[in-house]
This record gives structure tokens, C-alpha cells and sequence, in this order.
């Protein structure tokens, strides 16, 4: 059990920047997922948590020790890799014991640990199998034995279900959180997707460009993200983005509709958030605003109505009994309480 | 034309080279292994003698199993120290590893040279009176200042073998770097973080998935090492005695120089018979990787 603390951490490459001056601390116990698109050096973090990548400048520490200088082997951590990193010679028992082995555990333990270690993760039946003879899942969760087969003070998950079919990573992503609260050990989780970080985080820290544009709670990254880049990189459909100004209290699209009240002052230039949860489509005329219908689909959980506005399109969601076809014309209205105001040069925020 | 006959007709030419050049010569020769076979006694080539050219290098010719016992020794040797060699500087040079693309260039160098000219090389550098090695060892091994390097059995065997092994490093060197990089890098991270020590991360995890490679560059060097002549003959000519004589210099020896073709044709086609065996391990180890 131990807390992460990494301070002002920096990872470069001649002129490329990989993680900028980066300060992160991970509770003890917590789950804390990173979440970005590739490259913004959340597997770089991760990569130096564990000490597979030297950073150029910065500290970590996990528990009360500074492991900047320590080997990998050293640092008591426990990864899963993107691709299992499985040990294709081995059998799956092998597999899971290495860490056990290496670590001179003593042997009359290794049977016991590896086989409650696999069964945590139903594979009591292919111990004596290779990683050639398995599935998918069936690796991803060797790998996963093979991390929790020992006590180590920290988990660091990279993409683990990334490598998996869709159905299979819900599965096994309700798996994941399963095992993970009933184990309590500070886990660090690396994932482009938005759902696994949602679904899976105590904490979440969306990075961009190597810099961590907002660590919170899943809830405060979905209902109050701090720039352009989170409020359209969490939630899906992405939160619709559109373009206006701020003129006299009211937020007024390019196009010059006069759309909703705004608390901010004045603005040449403002973009405003909307989640599709948050437009409510009505029949023509009952709404805020006529609109027409660029597409209309059925998701079978809900329908998604992609309308034309101006010049740009949005999205709103609609009932899932609602029943519509292209080129008709709906209302919309907005929820007044969850809209977002966003400054297009700095990206930034703008209260209200 | 069908597709069939086309292709039998497009793979037709090599067929011929291959069969004028290897089949052919092996047929013959197995043929002349069973005839008296004397260059200088014509019509002897056609004197058939039943298995007495195999029954004579066996129980008569101790020249024969010395020959024998020098090529295991040199074969040994070689492939143990060039593997291990190799293998080393492949760890080093590979992807992540310690030394980089300016150091494998310069490493091709020896396999670029022919092995009569590495040879002569050798011979020039051990020469007692004027070579490069020998007032080496003078100076850094004082003890060593007087061995005539090339007039000592052991010891010419010795130069022969280190002639060999420094010219086969780098193409072992540039095999096994390859091996290594297919070997895939998470599993070696895995291992790191498991806990192993660089030993143990080598051992447990690089090594076993190195296996394929590694076997067929042993086998191959094998192959070679087994029918080494060129620098043999350029370096020692056999000599002193026939401390360094391997089978090829033996056989090219009893046939051109003492005219017993049908005696060294005999030879030859024992010295297949291990040959076929290595070259079957090797179709096999290269066709299984294909497979996988």
C-alpha cells in the first residue's frame, strides 16, 4: 500500500516533449485512471512510474521512497501490459509464479498463492497450458494474475482491454473494478477510452500535449470540465461545441440567433457547450429554435438526432420511442443549467 | 502453355545448375569412392574396388582419424567461441542495447573479407620475425615473446581457430541481433518489473525466446566450421605435421597432391554423411520458424 507522488516530472526526446514538468499525487488505495489521446504521454507517465523509461527531470516517489534511481525489479510495482507480455515458453502457471520466483519466494507458497491468484480470475482450468492456447481474454487475465499474484504496493495498468473485442472489454472491465475494490492497492490505469476511465476511476487525470488538463472526480470531469479539450474528449456523442459571441447577457451563434441568456459579460468571441443529453427535442415550433434534421438514429437505448444549425451541425438525444425522419423539422430547447462557455483563443473555461 | 508446364519450364534452368553443379559432382564422386582412382594410372579410374577406399581410412590410415579428431576439435571450438561471441556483441549492438549503428558497420568488416586472404593475414601477423600479433604478445605477456605461434601444434591450432572466429563474429553478430529484436520487447519489461535481475531477465525470458535463432546459427556455423579449407591452407597448409589438418585439406591433399582421387573420394562422401544430418536440422529449424 503506498502513495505516488511525482514531482514536476519532465520526459523529453531531443526537441520532443513527451511529459511536461508534471506534478501528479495518487492517494494510497486510490485508482486513479489517465486518460488522453495517443500521444499525450500518459503511457510515458506510466512507463516512468515503473521505470521502464528514465524521466529527464523531476522526482517520483511511491510510498516514502524517491525510486528515481531504482530498477524496475526494485520498486515494488506490478504492470499489465497493452500486449499481456506474456512469456510464450512458459506455461500459464509458470507465467503467473515468475514474479514469485524471481523474488526467492519460498516454493511450498507458490502453489497456493498461483493457483488463488488464478482462480481470482477463473483460470484454475488452464494452468498447465501455453499463452499460445488461449484467448483474448483468457491472456488478459494471466496477465492480471500475474500482477496480483503478490502484494505489490502498486498496480499500473497499460490499456489492458484495449487488445479485446468490444463485448469482451465490458466484461472484463466490470472484472477489472471488481478485483481492483476488492483488493485495495493504488492503482495507476492508462486508457485512451473515455468509458473505461468513467466506469473504472476513483479519480481522473485527462492529459494533452503532456500536461494534465484536469484530475478529478468522473463526475467533475463530465459535468464540470475545465476547457474545450475535456468537455470534448469526455461523453459520448462528444458535447456539442458551437461558435457565437456574448451580446448583451445573451449567447448568440455565428448565424445570429439570439439562442439563450448567458451570465458573462460581453464577448466578441465565445463558444458554447451542450451536451446531447442536455438539448430537449420537441415538436416544431415548441421549442427554443426550428431545426432540421440532418439524420436521424435509433440506438435502440435512445435515438440520436444530428440537426443542421447554421452552419454547423449538433446533436441532441432524443426519447427512445421518439420517431423521426431526415429533412423533418424539430424543436430544441436547452437545459439552462448545464451549458458551458468557453473561450475559443485560450480554451479555457469561462465561468458563469 | 498451362500454368502447370510453365512453371516446371520457369524453375527448369536452375534445376540444370543445381544438378551440374552439386548432383552430378556427388554422383560421381561416389562413383570414383569405389574405384582404384589413381590420377597417374590411367584407366584406373574405371577399376572398381568394392568398399576397400572406406575399409583403408578406417582401420589402415591414422592420418585419416587425425584428421577427424582436428576438425571436431576446430569445429568445437569455433562454433562455441563464435556463438558466444556473437551473442554478446549482439546484446550489445541490438535495438536498446548499449552500442549503436556506427559500431555494426564497422563490425561487417571481417565477414567481407575472403577467408584465404584472412589467412594469409594471419599468417603475416604471427610470423615470428616480423608479425603484428606476435611482437603484440611480446610486449603485453613477456613469457610469450619467444613462442613461434605457427610452429607449435596446440598453438597453431589456436591461431587457426581465432583466425576463424574473427572472421565469422560479425555475420553471427548481425543474425543474432535480428533474433533478438523480433524477441517482443513487453515481455522483457514484464520480466523487469516481475522482478528479475538482468541475469535473470536474459536467462529466463530473451534466451528461451532466442532458442530458434540460436540453434540455427549453431548449426550453420557447424556446417561451415566442419568443411573449413581456405584459410587452413592459406595459414598452415596442415602444418606443423598434420597438427591442423582438417578432413577438407586432408581430402584435397590425397587427391591433388598424391593423385588418390578414388581414396579422397571415399573421404568426401564420409565427411557428407554428417553434413546431410546438419543440413536436414537446419532445413528444419528455418522451414519451422516459416510455419509459425
Amino acid at each position: 500500500m503506498a502513495e505516488i507522488k511525482l514531482n514536476n516530472l519532465t520526459k523529453r526526446w531531443g526537441d520532443f516533449i513527451g511529459v511536461d514538468n508534471q506534478s501528479l499525487h495518487v492517494q494510497d488505495r486510490e485508482f486513479l485512471v489517465l486518460l488522453g489521446p495517443s500521444g499525450c504521454g500518459k503511457t510515458t507517465t506510466m512507463r516512468m512510474i515503473a521505470g521502464l523509461e528514465d524521466p529527464t527531470a523531476g522526482e517520483i516517489w511511491i510510498g516514502d521512497r524517491m525510486v528515481n534511481d531504482d530498477l524496475p525489479k526494485d520498486r515494488d510495482v506490478a504492470m499489465v501490459f497493452q500486449n499481456y507480455g506474456l512469456y510464450p515458453h512458459m506455461t500459464i502457471f509458470d507465467n503467473i509464479a515468475y514474479p514469485l520466483r524471481v523474488r526467492g519466494t519460498d516454493k511450498s507458497e507458490i502453489k497456493p498463492r498461483v493457483e488463488k491468484a488464478a482462480e481470482q480470475v477463473e483460470l484454475t482450468e488452464f494452468l498447465h497450458r501455453k499463452p499460445k492456447a488461449l484467448s483474448g481474454g483468457q491472456r488478459q487475465r494471466v496477465a492480471l494474475a500475474r500482477a496480483i499474484v503478490r502484494t505489490p504496493k502498486v498496480f499500473l495498468m497499460d490499456e489492458p482491454l484495449s487488445n479485446l473485442d468490444a463485448k469482451l472489454r465490458v466484461t472484463m472491465r466490470a472484472e477489472l473494478k471488481h478485483l481492483s475494490r476488492a483488493l485495495q492497492i493504488t492503482t495507476v490505469y492508462v486508457t485512451h477510452d473515455q468509458i473505461e476511465a468513467m466506469t473504472l476511476a476513483d479519480r481522473v487525470a485527462v492529459m494533452k500535449n503532456g500536461i494534465i488538463q484536469q484530475l478529478g472526480t468522473p463526475d467533475d470531469i463530465y459535468n464540470d470540465p475545465a476547457n474545450l479539450f475535456v468537455a470534448g474528449f469526455i461523453g459520448s456523442p462528444a458535447m456539442n461545441l458551437i461558435n457565437g459571441s456574448v451580446t448583451d447577457g445573451m449567447f448568440v451563434t455565428t448565424g445570429g440567433t439570439r439562442l439563450v441568456p448567458v451570465n458573462s459579460p460581453d464577448r466578441a468571441k465565445a463558444i458554447l457547450g451542450v451536451r446531447a443529453d442536455d438539448m430537449h427535442v420537441h415538436e416544431q415550433g415548441q421549442g427554443d429554435i426550428d431545426v432540421t434534421i440532418y439524420a436521424f438514429e435509433n440506438t435502440g437505448e435512445s435515438t440520436l438526432l444530428t440537426v443542421q444549425w447554421g452552419q454547423q451541425r449538433v446533436i441532441a438525444r432524443g426519447d427512445r420511442h421518439l420517431r423521426k425522419d431526415q429533412d423533418e423539422v424539430v424543436g430544441i430547447s436547452l437545459n439552462q443549467d448545464h451549458l458551458y462557455l468557453f473561450d475559443p483563443e485560450t480554451e479555457d473555461r469561462i465561468r458563469m | 502453355m498451362r500454368d502447370n508446364t510453365l512453371k516446371y519450364l520457369l524453375v527448369l534452368p536452375a534445376v540444370l545448375v543445381v544438378f551440374a553443379t552439386a548432383i552430378w559432382p556427388l554422383i560421381e564422386a561416389a562413383r570414383l569412392s569405389f574405384t582404384v582412382g589413381r590420377l597417374n594410372r590411367p584407366g584406373s579410374l574405371e577399376q572398381y574396388l568394392g568398399w576397400e577406399n572406406y575399409l583403408w581410412a578406417f582401420f589402415e590410415e591414422p592420418a585419416f582419424w587425425n584428421s577427424v579428431w582436428v576438425t571436431a576439435v576446430y569445429t568445437i571450438l569455433t562454433v562455441g567461441l563464435t556463438t558466444i561471441f556473437a551473442l554478446g556483441l549482439a546484446l550489445l549492438l541490438a535495438p536498446g542495447g548499449r552500442l549503436r549503428s556506427s559500431a555494426q558497420t564497422l563490425l561487417i568488416l571481417p565477414f567481407a573479407m575472403s577467408p584465404a586472404l584472412i589467412g594469409v593475414s594471419f599468417r603475416f601477423m604471427f610470423n615470428p620475425e616480423f608479425g603484428l600479433f606476435d611482437a603484440f604478445f611480446g610486449v603485453l605477456i613477456p613469457p610469450l615473446a619467444d613462442v613461434s605461434w605457427l610452429a607449435d601444434p596446440q598453438l597453431a591450432l589456436a591461431v587457426v581457430v581465432m583466425a576463424d572466429v574473427w572472421g565469422w563474429i560479425p555475420f553471427l553478430t548481425l543474425v543474432l541481433i535480428g533474433g533478438l529484436a523480433s524477441v517482443p520487447r513487453d515481455t522483457i519489461e514484464a520480466a523487469q518489473v516481475d522482478g528479475a535481475s538482468g541475469w535473470r531477465v536474459f536467462k529466463d525470458v530473451t534466451l528461451p525466446q532466442l532458442a530458434p535463432v540460436l540453434a540455427v546459427v549453431i548449426i550453420l556455423k557447424s556446417i561451415f566450421s566442419l568443411k573449413t579449407f581456405d584459410q587452413v591452407f592459406m595459414l598452415t597448409n596442415g602444418g606443423p605435421g598434420t597438427a591442423t589438418q582438417t578432413l577438407s585439406h586432408y581430402i584435397y591433399f590425397n587427391g591433388m597432391k598424391y593423385g588418390q582421387i578414388g581414396y579422397s573420394a571415399s573421404v568426401a562422401w564420409l565427411m557428407v554423411i554428417p553434413m546431410i544430418f546438419l543440413t536436414y536440422a537446419y532445413a528444419k529449424f528455418v522451414f519451422r520458424k516459416a510455419d509459425q
